[in-house]
């Protein structure tokens, strides 16, 4: 499978389209097909065009939440993910320059002192980088209102959280943003409306890169409203596609689909992988970004389109100088 | 999983809109624990619904801790909480006093039992309602927005639960939580707030649960609702447009 591969500098988004020049929806996007093999290069505008009437493109409601926060001791704090007790997974990182890398320290029990007087007690650490701990206070208000986005050391400045939102966050619970989205504008929406594409929501709260570390995922919580499963059903029945935007609601599609590919509505949580080997049921397309190397994403990506087509796709973005990460380019991945 | 029955908990389920809803939702498949004050009453209430083996009955009172404890540790036992219905309240004070001359122990009983109670019996149920992302539907009234004379106790008291409702909604992401206003009916809780006067011109409650079964069923965001405004359409509408 492709994994490893090298991701020159220069190719990573350092900062939001709109920052570099180009409007939201103005980024390129990679088309590749798995029937015909084929990949084709196009701007992101051309997605009405691309797409046909009657097939149904899910999306991800999730708002992004600012769940960063900085701490005495050249410390920050990132909220991933609430337990259903209660308690949140958090990442502690170390500030370096702007941005942070993973912090080592920290010891069970111990109290940390945040921002507005809350007081974050470490419980025991979940993997290598994830701890439980509990916040003196309600977490997503307090976020609310002492938070930055999470950032990494790529992105080199701050950017206001109406960065991270996307055109169909309405409900705010992502530790980082679910940001295949990010290009959608309503005008593009309205495109794809009048062109006969149907449009529904449903909800998977992401957490801090939980996929990208290698690492084993952890349960995140997920929404699929019943109004939702019938168009899936509705769109697989009459002969339409469905289409994934983002990795996010290809996770939470998968965890409600039957070995037939029938949805069935449900709220949970999910820690449901897709890769080649258990491949997607009720899926038929995936809209997304690029991802780096080692990411099990990759492994999602392949089931779409295979390994060989997966490692020409790549091989064509690096060559013609596409974009990575959250506020870099996109890749269409088609039957 | 040991079970494939939704589990909801509905308080307040000896008769009026609570024993409606018990048997909305049971037809709907759910497993359900009810109470209400009266041990009698509750259980002929529950013998009377279609399927009666899918309803535990819990007599007690809502304000007491412990009986909210037994209410939470039964759902526990069937596997869970995946719906809490806030319905059981008081109206306080009957005929209704001005607040010039509101009793003050009555008035704190009624927030005891329609604010007070529900918060806490919702509390105790918060680790499960996350686990299976869950959802909680407290019933409210105009009563809370809309300044009638009489109602300030019990207006006060939904008021304070509804705003509470909404600050819930916005702690716990994970969740739905609905506070619907089911509109004037036909119930005891009316009649004491109206003595002697006739109010069946109200609608029973029954022609309200087909709007409470559909905000359950959809799950739409959360917010507050008005059973007016949840009513499905009917089959005949449904149809009535062209194919």
């Amino acid at each position: 499978m492709l994994t490893e591969f090298a991701l020159p500098p220069e190719l990573e988004a350092r900062a939001p389209a709109e920052a570099r020049g180009v409007p939201r929806d103005g980024i390129r996007m990679l088309v590749s097909r798995r029937s015909s093999g084929e990949i084709t290069h196009h701007a992101f505008g051309d997605l009405p065009g691309l797409l046909l009437p009657g097939d149904l493109l899910v999306v991800n409601t999730s708002a992004t939440v600012p769940a960063a926060i900085r701490i005495a001791g050249g410390l920050a704090v990132h909220f991933s993910s609430p337990r259903p007790n209660g308690d949140w997974l958090i990442e502690l990182r170390e500030r370096q320059g702007g941005a942070t890398v993973p912090y080592h320290g920290g010891i069970p029990g111990q109290p940390l002192d945040l921002p507005g007087g809350a007081v974050l007690t470490l419980g025991e650490r979940v993997t290598g980088r994830l701890w439980r701990a509990r916040l003196s206070t309600a977490v997503l208000p307090y976020l609310f209102k002492h938070g930055s986005p999470i950032r990494y050391s790529y992105v080199e400045h701050d950017w206001p959280l109406e960065s991270y939102q996307t055109v169909f966050g309405t409900r705010p619970g992502s530790a980082e943003m679910p940001s295949a989205s990010r290009p959608f504008t309503p005008d593009l929406v309205t495109r794809l409306v009048a062109r006969g594409i149907t449009i529904a929501p449903l909800t998977l709260h992401t957490g801090v890169s939980s996929l990208e570390g290698g690492e084993d995922p952890y349960p995140e919580p997920y929404d699929v409203p019943p109004a939702t499963a019938r168009q899936v059903n509705l769109t697989r029945s009459s002969g339409g596609r469905v289409i994934a935007v983002g990795t996010t609601v290809v996770r939470a599609l998968e965890t409600v689909a039957g070995p037939d590919g029938t949805v069935t509505a449900s709220a949970g949580w999910t820690s449901r992988m897709v890769t080649p080997q258990a491949g997607p049921r009720v899926t038929d397309g995936l809209f997304t970004g690029l991802h780096e190397p080692r990411s099990t994403h990759l492994l999602m990506l392949g089931a779409f389109a295979g390994d060989g087509l997966l490692r020409r796709c790549y091989a064509a973005a690096t060559e013609r100088g596409y974009l990575w990460h959250e506020f870099g380019d996109v890749h269409l991945l088609l039957p | 999983m040991t079970t494939n029955h939704r589990i909801a908990i509905i308080t307040g389920a000896s008769r009026g809109l609570g024993l409606a809803l018990a048997g909305g939702l049971a037809a709907d498949g759910y497993r359900l624990v009810v109470d209400g004050r009266a041990g009698a009453a509750l259980r002929a209430a529950v013998a009377g619904l279609p399927d009666p083996a899918a309803v535990t009955a819990v007599p007690g009172d809502i304000a007491d801790p412990a009986h909210r404890a037994e209410l939470a540790r039964i759902a526990a036992q069937l596997g869970g909480t995946d719906l809490v219905v806030n319905n059981a309240g008081t109206l306080g004070a009957s005929p209704l006093p001005a607040l010039a001359d509101y009793p003050l122990d009555e008035l704190r009983a009624s927030f005891e039992v329609n604010v007070l109670a529900p918060i806490a019996l919702t509390q105790l149920l918060l680790p499960s309602l996350r686990e299976r992302g869950g959802a909680v539907l407290n019933i409210t009234s105009d009563a809370a927005a809309e300044a009638y004379a009489g109602w300030g106790g019990y207006g006060a008291a939904k008021a304070a639960l509804e705003q509470a409702s909404n600050v819930l909604a916005a702690e716990e992401n994970t969740l739905r939580v609905w506070w619907v206003d089911p509109g004037d009916m036909r119930t005891r809780m009316h009649q004491d707030a109206f003595p002697g006067e006739d109010i069946s011109d109200r609608p029973l409650p029954a022609a309200v649960i087909p709007a409470l079964r559909r905000l359950i069923t959809e799950r739409p965001p959360s917010g507050r609702y008005r059973a007016a405004e949840l009513q499905p359409a009917t089959p005949a509408a449904a149809s009535a447009g062209q194919a």
